[in-house]
């Protein structure tokens, strides 16, 4: 180590960081900087025109008095409901996928198609199937079933139901190739001792399939928790001005409010940070619970 | 040979970035300096005649439909003709993200020359001293005469150092919108109704109704309504009309909870829950009373005078008429709207900018092909009194629009705030008081302390 480095040794060194650099930089320029800033700001009052004054922990204690945050809050975890529906539905599809039919290529790609479909032109579609009057969901409902729909996006009740539905068509897609590659990764010994000792497919699958892919529960739902706490372009389009009584209101809806239509940068920064610090403590607490059903190779 | 070449090249591409992102930073210092060395020399030279003056370039920011954009860009080019030293570079931004773009170009100190501003953004720009206070140039300028733009126009764009509409003037009225009352005139006729008259207090709230239940007809017997009265009634109107106001602005009193608030309140969520002679929420959410009025399946609606042609292409018979007035009162009121041309404080050619901004508000050319293109009413008095009022399309009563800029307009319920979540808060919760769940006293009963609240903590 002490030894001088020879000019090779130092042209190779160059090209390291030079290579390093692009994601480091951008990391530093668009990423930490911004969110240093953002603590920053968050004790500020600022609406991006005049001079930021200091405010303190202002911004945080009026977070806590104002009620759109808990309704907020609410509506975010109640979309969460979507997160264990979506788990067995993309299970059940990846079971069904699991098999080499002619044409399962095709199936696939078809249910992974939302995944990549830009979500603004599939949340404008769905306006349109889920209008009340002439939309195609009630159409099919009134059709098929003789019920006559509810008013889907115009209830207050029926918002979050709404977007949970939205929410599944869009992620299924996804999970269901992990758990497809979840699926193909269990070894096919277990379940030929499984059959030696009697068992019949449903305790293979419960005692098995089910186990042995915990660890693809535990992504799905620590990224589903996220996803969710994330939420924002559906509502923008689909709950305009959060819905009707603030129904379809997400948090980050909320955050960009403030940010962006009222422009209290600084009370939005807080609120933020206050999601950011919200879904540290819920993923953490996650892992910590991991290791009593996750299983491990 | 090669590596060394590609290395240097990455290495070029990479300090050019930082340098670039260097130069940003140091860009304000500098700009402040030409700021001031140009202020002086424009002043200088504005008396020499425009051969030898230096090439200048002036952005200018603003949103829009297709038409609208179509017709700043023939402005702009005739603009550019008169001022050939002057090149203009429009963007027309789509409206729903023109108050995000600009805020932010504003912040990173790249704020257009010339831009629209709305109500309560103004008052915000105004505060934040982000626009130029134009009343210097306004003093000085040949180009207009004053006295020959709406008052009520100019006075949105007043700012006295702590409130608007009062002040010295930091922006030039793009347009006056006078919110007007509209019907479908075959629809009347067709029930031997006489129409909604032109002239304000002459037709009252009874009448209204009277006429609106004669008018909503369900033809096909399934229960729904085929044709409605009215849709949309204006609650601004209703409320000014009976008396009442959102807010007295002198005192930042929210006064939804007066009984000349809530009972106009209640006259218009009873014209769909009581006499149901307006489409409700749902109906509403299936179509809308636009596309309604466009059908031909409603009586009387609202317009501005943008929906001009749109209306034109209709093929029935179509005017506007004074809203009506409140029994209790005998006076009609609606809201006035106003979009205006501001001024970055920063800009390097403040004249140039303000003379674009002149021209674009208040050209002859430039007003008649707005209003001939029904975008707008003039906002020169003298042409909206005279050639405007003379043009052989509908409205036949055109001086309603007239009417309602003198006389019984008033400015819409932001214009004054500076932040709007008093009254954001109101709309999204009066769903309540439009669906019948609580009566318009309750609600405002319920709802003022909170948007009193709202408004003492972001506008005092």
């Amino acid at each position: 180590m002490n030894m001088k480095l020879t000019g090779y040794r130092k042209k190779e060194l160059a090209w390291l960081y030079l290579f390093v650099a692009p994601p480091v930089l951008g990391f530093l320029i668009f990423g930490l900087t911004p969110m240093l800033f953002s603590i920053f700001i968050s004790f500020q009052k600022w609406d991006m025109i005049s001079s930021p004054t200091w405010v303190g922990f202002d911004n945080y204690t009026e977070l806590f008095k104002d009620e759109k945050v808990f309704q907020s809050l609410f509506n975010t975890v109640y979309l969460m409901i979507g997160i264990p529906i979506g788990m067995a539905i993309s299970l059940l599809l990846a079971i069904l996928m699991n098999r080499s039919i002619k044409g399962i290529a095709f199936l696939r790609t078809m249910y992974y198609l939302p995944v990549i479909s830009p979500i603004i032109a599939v949340s404008l579609l769905w306006q349109w199937i889920l209008n009340q009057d002439y939309g195609l969901l009630n159409h099919l409902l009134w059709n098929w079933f003789g019920i006559k729909g509810p008013n889907w996006l115009g209830d207050a009740d029926w918002v979050k139901p709404s977007l949970i539905l939205i929410g599944l068509w869009g992620g299924v897609g996804g999970n269901m190739v992990l758990y497809l590659a979840g699926l193909q990764s269990v070894s096919s010994t277990y379940y030929e001792a499984a059959e030696i000792d009697g068992a019949n497919g449903w305790q293979k699958f419960i005692r098995i399939t089910l186990p042995l892919l915990s660890p693809i529960h535990f992504f799905v739902v620590v990224m589903g928790i996220i996803g969710a706490f994330q939420s924002f372009s559906q509502i923008y389009v689909l709950a305009v001005d959060g819905g009707p009584e603030y129904s379809g209101a997400t948090i980050v809806y909320y955050i960009f409010q403030h940010a962006f239509k009222y422009f209290n940068m600084g009370f939005a920064s807080a609120a933020a940070w206050l999601l950011g610090i919200l879904i540290f403590i819920v993923t953490l607490i996650q892992f910590k619970f991991a290791d009593r059903w996750v299983y491990q190779d | 040979m090669n590596k060394k070449l590609k290395l240097s090249g990455l290495a070029l591409l990479i300090t050019t970035v930082l340098a670039s992102g260097c130069s940003d930073g140091g860009s304000v210092n500098s700009g402040d300096k030409n700021n001031s060395g140009n202020n002086q020399g424009s002043n200088q030279t504005s008396n020499v005649e425009t051969s030898d003056k230096e090439p200048v370039t002036i952005e200018f920011m603003g949103h829009g439909n297709p038409n609208e954009k179509s017709i700043f860009e023939k402005l702009i080019a005739s603009f550019e003709e008169k001022y050939p030293h002057v090149t203009v570079k429009y963007t027309s931004v789509p409206p729903g993200e023109y108050s995000q773009k600009l805020t932010t170009l504003i912040s990173s100190g790249k704020a257009p020359d010339v831009f629209y501003v709305g109500g309560s953004e103004f008052y915000r720009f105004a505060e934040a001293g982000t626009v130029l206070n134009l009343q210097p140039y306004l003093d000085e300028t040949e180009l207009f005469d004053p006295d020959n733009v709406w008052k009520q126009a100019l006075d949105r764009y007043r700012f006295d150092g702590a409130k608007v509409g009062a002040g010295d003037i930091y922006g030039l009225p793009k347009d006056v919108g006078p919110w007007a009352f509209v019907y479908n005139k075959d629809l009347f006729d067709a029930q031997n109704i006489t129409p909604p008259s032109a002239v304000a207090g002459e037709w009252t709230w009874d009448d209204m109704l009277e006429a609106a239940k004669k008018l909503t007809i369900d033809s096909n017997g399934d229960g729904k309504p085929d044709q409605y009265g009215v849709a949309a009634y204006s609650l601004e109107s209703a409320v000014w009309a009976n008396g009442g106001n959102f807010i007295d602005y002198e005192t930042g009193q929210v006064l939804v909870d007066q009984p000349a608030f809530y009972e106009a309140m209640q006259f218009v969520a009873d014209l769909t829950n009581v006499h149901q002679v307006s489409p409700n929420t749902e109906a509403e959410q299936s179509m809308n009373g636009y596309t309604r009025f466009l059908n031909g399946q409603l009586a009387m609606f609202a317009m501005g005078p943008w929906d001009q042609p749109a209306f034109w292409e209709l093929p029935f018979n179509w005017d506007i008429a004074a809203w009506p007035a409140s029994p209790d009162t005998g006076e009609t009121a609606t809201w006035l709207g106003s979009m205006g041309f501001a001024i970055s404080n920063k800009s390097k050619n403040p004249q140039e900018a303000f003379d674009l901004a002149a021209f674009l508000s208040l050209d002859e050319y430039g007003q008649r092909q707005n209003y001939e293109l029904g975008q707008a009413v003039p906002n020169l008095i003298d042409m909206s009194k005279g050639e405007f009022l003379a043009v052989d399309k509908a409205p036949a009563s055109r001086q309603v629009f007239l009417d309602i800029i003198e006389d019984y307009g008033r400015p819409d319920v932001p214009a004054f705030s500076k932040d709007t979540q008093w009254i954001d808060l109101f709309w999204q919760q009066a769903s309540r008081v439009w669906n019948g769940e609580v009566t318009a006293q309750q609600f405002t009963a319920e709802i003022q302390p909170k948007m009193q609240e709202l408004y003492d903590k972001f506008n005092k």
